[in-house]
C-alpha cells in the first residue's frame, strides 16, 4: 500500500471540491427560499423559517468553515474554535496533573461533568431552557484545540436556570508541547460563563451569550477549586493572553487581563472507587 | 528529557490534502444518516411519481402532441410503452435504493457517486434557471432541487467524509 503513504490524497481533493460545490448551491437554495417567501402569501413565513434554517445551520457554517481554513491559523494563538473553524471562547486556565486529579478536584469543587451531546441531550437543553427547568449535566457544544474536540467539559447551573451556568472545557496538551514561551503544562482549560440564550452574530444560530468579562469566570474556577482542596496549588503567568479584548464564535465581546492561572492538582488524591477509570 | 520539536513557522497548503484519520470503530455521524434519508426521500418522490404516470397513463396519451415512437397505436402498444416507462423509472430507483444501502454503510465510492450525480442535476437546474430563466418554484421543481442540495451538503460534510474514509491509512 505504498500509494497510501503520500501525505496528501487525491480523494481527498475531490472531497473539497464537493464541500466547496455544496456551499454554493446551499447559498443558491436560500437565495430560492427567500424569493418564493415573497410569492406564497401566509405561507411565506414557514417558508422564511425555512430560510433562516438553511441559511443559519447549513450555509453559514459551510461558508466560515472554508473561509476560516484559509485564514485562521491552526496552531496554538490561545483560542479554542468552533466546529465552524471561527475562534472560541479563549484559553485561560492551565493545569497540572492527571485527567482524574482535575475531575476529583472538580467534583469535589461543586462542579458537574457535561453529557456528551447527543439527541436525546440536545432535545433536553431545549425543552428545559424553554420550561426553565434544571438540566444541571447539560451538554456543551464542542470547541477545538490542537485540532480536538474537548476532553471533558465542568459545568455549575446557576439558580436551577439552564440559561445560565458556569462552565469549563479541558484538553490534554500534545505530549512535550510547551506553552509560549517555554512553560509546560498538561492541560489547557476555557472557562466562560453564559448569561443568556441569544442567536449568534456569525452563524445567526441559536446560542448560548458569554459573559465579556471572563476573568470573573477564570478566578472563580481556581477559587472553587483551592477553596475546596487545600492541597491543591496555583502559579500565575501574568500578561499570558495579548489579546486582551476580542470577540468569541459567537460574536460576544470578550476581555480579559491576559493572566493564565497554572492550577496544580497533581497533589489530589483520586478516590479508589474511580481508580479503575481510563485517564483521558 | 529530548527537546520538543519547534512549530514549524507557516502551513503548507498541503495539509489540508492530509486524509482524516485512520478509525475503523467511528460512529456512523448524524451527516451521513441524514443524507441516505434524503436518498430515500428521492426515491420515494420517484415511486410517486411514476405511479402517477401510469395512472394518468391514458390521459397523457390522448394529448394529440405525445407520440409513441416504435410502439403501435393500439392498445396493446400503449401498454408495453408503459411497462418500457416503469421498467426503466423502477430500474433507475432500485440503484438509487442500492446507493443509499452502500452510502449507510459508508462505502466511499457510493457517497462520491451519489455526490457527483447531485451535481451533475444542480448544474443542470442552475444552467436552466440563470440562462434560460425557468423558474424554480414550490409548484415546480424547488423540492426535488432542494432534496438534491441539501443530500449533496449532508454527504459533503467533513464528518460523512471522515466516515467514508474511516477504514484508509495515512
Amino acid at each position: 500500500m505504498n500509494r497510501r503513504r503520500r501525505g496528501y490524497s487525491i480523494g481527498v481533493a475531490i472531497d473539497w471540491f464537493f464541500f466547496v460545490f455544496a456551499g454554493l448551491a446551499a447559498l443558491w437554495l436560500a437565495y430560492l427560499s427567500l424569493t418564493e417567501t415573497f410569492h406564497v402569501g401566509w405561507w411565506g413565513i414557514p417558508f422564511f423559517l425555512v430560510f433562516w434554517v438553511l441559511l443559519a445551520y447549513l450555509v453559514l457554517p459551510r461558508l466560515h468553515r472554508i473561509l476560516t481554513t484559509i485564514y485562521v491559523p491552526d496552531y496554538f494563538i490561545g483560542r479554542t474554535r468552533t466546529s465552524d473553524g471561527l475562534l472560541g471562547d479563549p484559553v485561560n486556565l492551565a493545569f497540572h496533573g492527571t485527567g482524574e486529579q482535575i475531575r476529583t478536584a472538580l467534583e469535589a469543587a461543586g462542579w458537574t461533568k457535561a453529557e456528551p451531546v447527543t439527541l436525546g441531550s440536545s432535545w433536553r437543553i431545549i425543552t428545559s431552557t424553554l420550561a426553565r427547568r434544571s438540566y444541571d449535566e447539560a451538554p456543551v457544544s464542542p470547541l477545538f484545540l490542537f485540532g480536538r474536540q474537548q476532553d471533558f467539559a465542568y459545568q455549575q447551573e446557576v439558580d436551577g436556570n439552564p440559561a445560565q451556568r458556569h462552565h469549563v472545557r479541558f484538553w490534554r496538551c500534545p505530549d512535550d508541547w510547551l506553552l509560549p514561551g517555554g512553560r509546560r503544562v498538561g492541560w489547557l482549560a476555557a472557562g466562560t460563563f453564559d448569561t443568556s440564550v441569544g442567536l449568534s452574530l456569525f452563524t445567526l444560530q441559536v446560542t448560548h451569550r458569554i459573559d465579556a468579562d471572563t476573568d470573573v469566570e477564570r478566578d472563580h474556577i481556581v477559587k472553587t477549586v483551592t477553596d475546596a482542596d487545600p492541597r491543591v496549588a496555583v502559579d500565575v503567568i501574568a500578561d499570558f493572553a495579548t489579546g486582551y479584548h476580542a470577540r468569541n464564535g459567537g460574536g460576544d465581546s470578550i476581555r480579559t487581563d491576559g493572566d493564565l492561572p497554572i492550577v496544580d492538582v497533581r497533589a489530589v488524591e483520586v478516590p479508589t472507587q474511580t481508580a479503575g477509570e481510563v485517564t483521558a | 528529557m529530548p527537546a520538543p520539536q519547534k512549530r514549524p513557522a507557516y502551513e503548507p497548503a498541503a495539509r489540508l490534502l492530509k486524509p482524516p484519520r485512520y478509525d475503523p470503530g467511528m460512529a456512523r455521524p448524524t451527516a451521513t444518516v441524514a443524507g441516505v434519508v434524503l436518498i430515500l426521500l428521492r426515491v420515494l418522490a420517484g415511486v410517486i411519481v411514476l405511479v402517477s404516470i401510469a395512472a394518468g397513463w391514458d390521459a397523457l396519451l390522448s394529448d394529440p402532441d405525445s407520440v409513441l415512437e416504435g410502439f403501435d397505436p393500439t392498445p396493446e402498444g400503449r401498454q408495453a410503452a408503459l411497462w418500457l416507462v416503469i421498467a426503466t423509472g423502477g430500474t433507475v430507483l432500485l440503484i438509487d435504493l442500492a446507493l443509499a444501502f452502500f452510502v449507510f454503510q459508508g462505502f466511499n465510492w457510493a457517497r462520491v457517486f451519489v455526490m457527483f450525480i447531485s451535481v451533475l442535476s444542480i448544474s443542470t437546474s442552475f444552467t436552466a434557471w440563470w440562462a434560460q430563466g425557468q423558474e424554480i418554484t414550490i409548484a415546480t421543481t424547488y423540492v426535488s432541487l432542494s432534496i438534491d442540495i441539501l443530500l449533496l451538503l449532508a454527504l459533503s460534510s467533513r464528518s460523512a467524509a471522515a466516515y467514508a474514509r474511516r477504514n484508509e491509512r495515512r
